[in-house]
């Protein structure tokens, strides 16, 4: 229902990249709706939220953020997205943090994480630019192992070096796109 | 005696059976510079200090494949970090793709640099002096520095290029299945090449600064260079056009040489893309830059050029089909890029135009520089008049019929290498409104890739640049020629405020088109740093794109900016293998402002740059291995470079871990001691999402041990400012560059201190207005950082 209907990403029964050449290996994440998901990261012992600049897209999606922000999520704020927490005047549990440096420390089991108080087992990945986002999902898939980090994308593309993501949305779905958020909102219980 | 000078074999004849064998004739060396413990270092000389640079920055990997496909036991799968079949790891693994990333980039620098000696020996003689001027007496800080040689004609850069193609041949080595299983060693091997290619571009740029009389510190060089046209407006279609496209600019010179001597040069346009076009600059006046990478499919696309000129590196593969689509000749004058054409070298040149312009042949190549400009000028000549009122921008009628025809089905966006939505701006073309269209013109990287996934066929790169010409045919901006080395006098007028901090560093954008946003940001960098301060040292496509955009008095950066190396001054070095003379630039500092030997002394120095030359690169675009090999280089040496989004796919950065104590202790050279100091530099090689993310970044990355209070105070200045102009924060870990309230802006002093009491919970004497408790070291004047024992002058 959401994917590109016409871009041939069902034809084979496979969801295509967004970038349609990023096919990493034998290992591709699950594409799931929004109630999954949510239940997915209602698991996490200890999850983070890291967002990027395509928050700033329009402030609906920030209000998603802030939202699962409101759940107890901390929220690692990279690219220049924690402008757009600062103007909302919602900055209680975000921190900036530059994605690649807070990557290289997810992929540490003896980080001490953005509160000190040790790393997550779980990260959720939204706003980010796709191929930025996807590498630091290879690098989570690929080394933290662990103990075991589960990633979820929860952007418009599907992603396929996390765990689960959303299919590819076209813009023309944006409105469902936006229904899938408040849906995976509602159903993340912490 | 020519013989004998060579080295050779020779006989005496009155002697039966004595045949004389003579090697290399060593002439007698002038005594310039006692030598240094590592001169001509091969894989494993500097490894130490490798390793220290990769405990404290160690390498960070993100597959962008997760199978290993290079022995017939695979393919492997990695993923997780599992073993392949030859017991290589995922990491390891990495580390192999990047050495071979730097292998591939290294070579190019490397055999452009050899195919320009061969051809300038061939022309010129190995006696050709390198002789600066009177402003630059370390002609070749990095020669003398890896080498340990001083090099008087361009003769002596046979023993350095050989040095550098045997340590090639070393390290590819390195990457067959079964040899190095370590990702460290890998890495290590990665800067050893990434080193290499460093010496391989000064060779290169050397030789042909020499050999054209390129500026330096002659008259009419250094900061006076003169301005080039830039842009995609400046060349005159009316007249004869001459294209040239690579990084070898002998062929190019020589089509130069041509129009002048045949008083044509009034007559026939010369214009360029990429790097070949910045040095033709530096020996053609009249050259004009139409591009930098980025939009070469849409130059040729565009149908401006009457004949092609390609010579090697960052030439598009599909150029032969290109030119044919619009009926322009090219031809081929590097033996690596050759594109099936016939090798006319040598042949008549009557006969060679006749062909080209009758259209029998779509090319041709010619392997000797020489004979370019001849058939080049006098192809274009005839082929111009050929080709009068052919047009290869879409008519009014085509473009709507193309933007009407999307069905908006989204595969172009997949395969856009920036995601674009083009199909929504066709949406809004058809409706009426192609502004969202022509904007994209500038945000595409022009690669192509959308036009083969259309459905309907459509031509989306001409649909995007008919949208957007008549931007693009007025598009003119100004760019200084590149003006070669940086100035030993210049080096010691700036050297103290460089290392004291209070020039607060040299920002060096540098590399490829493969931007996340357009040329714009480009603009955007080299603005807000030059407005600050720092000294901004351009090379390549970067040096290329920021001139393309005007501030409100129609001036771009280069008019606006000096063009000496001092603080506020925006200097185009040059091309790519210009950028070997930023390298120079800091290593100058240690000789020349710090009196360091420079002789085969590569690790003291890199240790003195890491810690005390606020110098940091940026590659906005990176695209390329020469990008990967150019940026490894500048790390071995101590110099961090932040790339842009599509940096992360080169699969791996060296980012340290300002928590890790154990990974910040340096050694106070005076008397031994270890000193637990701030996070500078903090990353040698990361990745930003956006400029906004970038330029703080870049700031903070200017931050070194050795600052002085004021130098610091100076630099925290532009990293909080940076960050609250574009982040809307004050940075996170600004306090940990703190010492003492001397470090903190004057103007911002009573405010930060609160913000240290608030917020870290530091200990203020407010009465002194001091910092009593609080920070990772006290601000010591005297501190002389190394992180080499052998350096400890006396021992505690």
């Amino acid at each position: 229902m959401y994917s590109y209907e016409d871009a041939g990403g069902d034809k084979m029964g496979m969801e295509i990249p967004f970038d349609v050449a990023n096919v990493p290996g034998p290992e591709t994440g699950r594409i799931a709706p929004p109630e999954v998901i949510g239940s997915y990261i209602s698991s996490a012992k200890k999850p983070l939220l890291v967002v990027g600049s395509e928050l700033l897209w329009a402030d609906f999606f920030l209000d998603i953020a802030i939202e699962i922000g409101k759940k107890g999520i901390p929220i690692a704020a990279t690219g220049h997205s924690i402008k757009g927490f600062v103007e909302k005047e919602y900055t209680e549990n975000v921190t900036y943090y530059n994605l690649h440096g807070l990557t290289n420390c997810l992929r540490d089991p003896n980080w001490k994480g953005l509160d000190g108080g040790g790393n997550y087992d779980f990260v959720i990945f939204y706003g980010i630019l796709y191929y930025y986002a996807s590498q630091m999902l290879s690098c989570i898939k690929n080394f933290a192992t662990e103990p075991l980090m589960r990633a979820v994308s929860i952007d418009r593309y599907y992603h396929p070096n996390a765990r689960m993501s959303f299919t590819n949305i076209s813009p023309r779905m944006e409105a469902e796109y936006k229904d899938m958020l408040r849906k995976l909102v509602v159903s993340i219980k912490r | 005696m020519e013989e004998i000078k060579k080295g050779g074999i020779f006989t005496i004849s009155e002697l039966q059976n004595v045949r004389i064998n003579i090697g290399e004739i060593i002439e007698e060396e002038e005594e310039w510079e006692p030598m240094g413990p590592h001169p001509m270092p091969r894989i494993a000389t500097l490894r130490d200090w490798d390793f220290k640079l990769l405990n404290r920055y160690k390498p960070f990997y993100a597959p962008l494949c997760d199978m290993c496909c290079l022995c017939t036991y695979g393919k492997c799968d990695l993923t997780g970090n599992k073993k392949g079949a030859c017991g290589i790891r995922m990491d390891a693994q990495q580390g192999r793709i990047v050495l071979l990333a730097c292998l591939i980039g290294c070579s190019a620098h490397c055999a452009h640099g050899r195919h320009l000696l061969h051809d300038m020996i061939k022309k010129f003689g190995r006696d050709v002096p390198i002789d600066f001027g009177p402003e630059v007496n370390i002609e070749a800080p990095l020669t003398r520095l890896v080498c340990g040689i001083k090099p008087k004609t361009i003769g002596d850069y046979d023993k350095v290029l050989s040095y550098v193609e045997e340590q090639i041949v070393q390290l590819a080595d390195a990457l067959h299945t079964g040899q190095e299983g370590s990702h460290l060693d890998f890495e290590s091997k990665a800067l050893h090449m990434g080193m290499l290619d460093s010496l391989s571009k000064e060779a290169a740029d050397i030789i042909q600064i020499a050999c054209y009389h390129m500026p330096t510190s002659y008259e009419g060089g250094g900061p006076d260079v003169p301005m080039v046209d830039v842009g995609m407006g400046t060349i005159d279609t009316t007249k004869p056009v001459v294209l040239v496209i690579g990084h070898n600019v002998p062929p190019a010179a020589d089509i130069g040489a041509y129009l002048v001597e045949n008083g044509l040069d009034d007559k026939v346009e010369l214009g360029g893309i990429c790097c070949t076009s910045i040095d033709t600059t530096r020996v053609y006046s009249k050259a004009k830059l139409v591009s930098a990478l980025g939009r070469q499919l849409r130059v040729l696309r565009a149908g401006i050029a009457d004949v092609v000129v390609i010579d090697e590196q960052c030439i598009r593969a599909d150029v032969l089909e290109l030119c044919q689509h619009t009926q322009s000749p090219i031809i081929a004058t590097n033996d690596k890029a050759m594109h099936g054409l016939v090798d006319r070298t040598d042949d008549d040149p009557d006969k060679i135009v006749n062909d080209l312009v009758s259209g029998r042949v779509p090319g041709v190549a010619i392997l000797e520089p020489d004979q370019v400009g001849e058939v080049s000028v006098r192809t274009a000549l005839e082929v111009d008049k050929k080709r009068k009122g052919l047009s290869f921008i879409l008519s009014d009628d085509e473009f709507k019929r193309y933007v009407n025809d999307c069905i908006q089905c989204g595969s172009c966006t997949l395969a856009c290498p920036n995601g674009l939505r083009i199909g929504e701006a066709n949406k809004s073309a058809a409706a009426g409104n192609i502004k969202p269209l022509a904007d994209l013109f500038d945000i595409c990287v022009g690669c192509g890739r959308c036009e083969q996934v259309c459905k309907k066929h459509i031509p989306i790169v001409d649909v995007v640049t008919k949208a957007a010409y008549p931007e693009v045919k007025e598009e003119k901006g100004k760019m200084r020629v590149g003006r070669g080395p940086v100035w030993d006098s210049e080096i010691r007028e700036v050297g103290a405020p460089l290392v004291l901090g209070t020039i607060p560093g040299i920002i060096a954008p540098i590399g490829c088109g493969n931007y996340p946003n357009g040329t714009k940001e480009v603009q955007l960098i080299v603005k807000e740093f030059a407005e600050r301060n720092y000294i901004v040292t351009l090379t390549g496509c970067m040096a290329i794109d920021c001139a393309l955009w005007k501030d409100e008095e129609g001036k771009t950066v280069y008019e606006q900016h000096h063009g000496r190396f001092d603080a506020g001054g925006v200097l185009n070095i040059g091309s790519c293998v210009s950028n070997a003379h930023i390298h120079g630039a800091a290593i100058k500092v240690a000789g020349i402002f710090a009196g360091r030997p420079l002789r085969g002394n590569y690790e003291e120095i890199a240790d003195y740059i890491v810690s005390r030359v606020g110098a940091c690169g940026v590659a906005w675009g990176a695209m390329s291995q020469k990008a990967a090999s150019i940026a490894t280089g500048f790390n071995r040496l101590g110099v961090p470079a932040v790339v842009g989004p599509h940096g992360v796919k080169y699969r791996r950065a060296f980012m340290s871990r300002p928590d890790r104590k154990e990974d910040w202790t340096l050694i106070d050279a005076t008397d031994g001691s270890k000193v637990y100091v701030e996070p500078g530099p903090q990353d040698l090689l990361v990745a930003c999402e956006t400029v906004e993310e970038a330029l703080p970044m870049m700031a903070k990355l200017c931050i070194r041990p050795s600052d002085t209070d004021r130098g610091r105070s100076i630099k925290l200045t532009h990293y909080i400012d940076l960050s609250l102009k574009y982040l809307n924060i004050y940075p996170p870990d600004w306090h940990l560059f703190v010492r003492a309230a001397s470090d903190l802006p004057i103007a911002m002093r009573n405010e930060l201190l609160k913000k240290l009491e608030d917020e870290q919970g530091w200990k203020i004497d407010w009465k002194m207005k001091k910092i009593v408790e609080g920070p990772i070291r006290a601000y010591n004047p005297s501190f002389n950082p190394t992180n080499l024992e052998r350096l400890i002058r006396r021992k505690k």
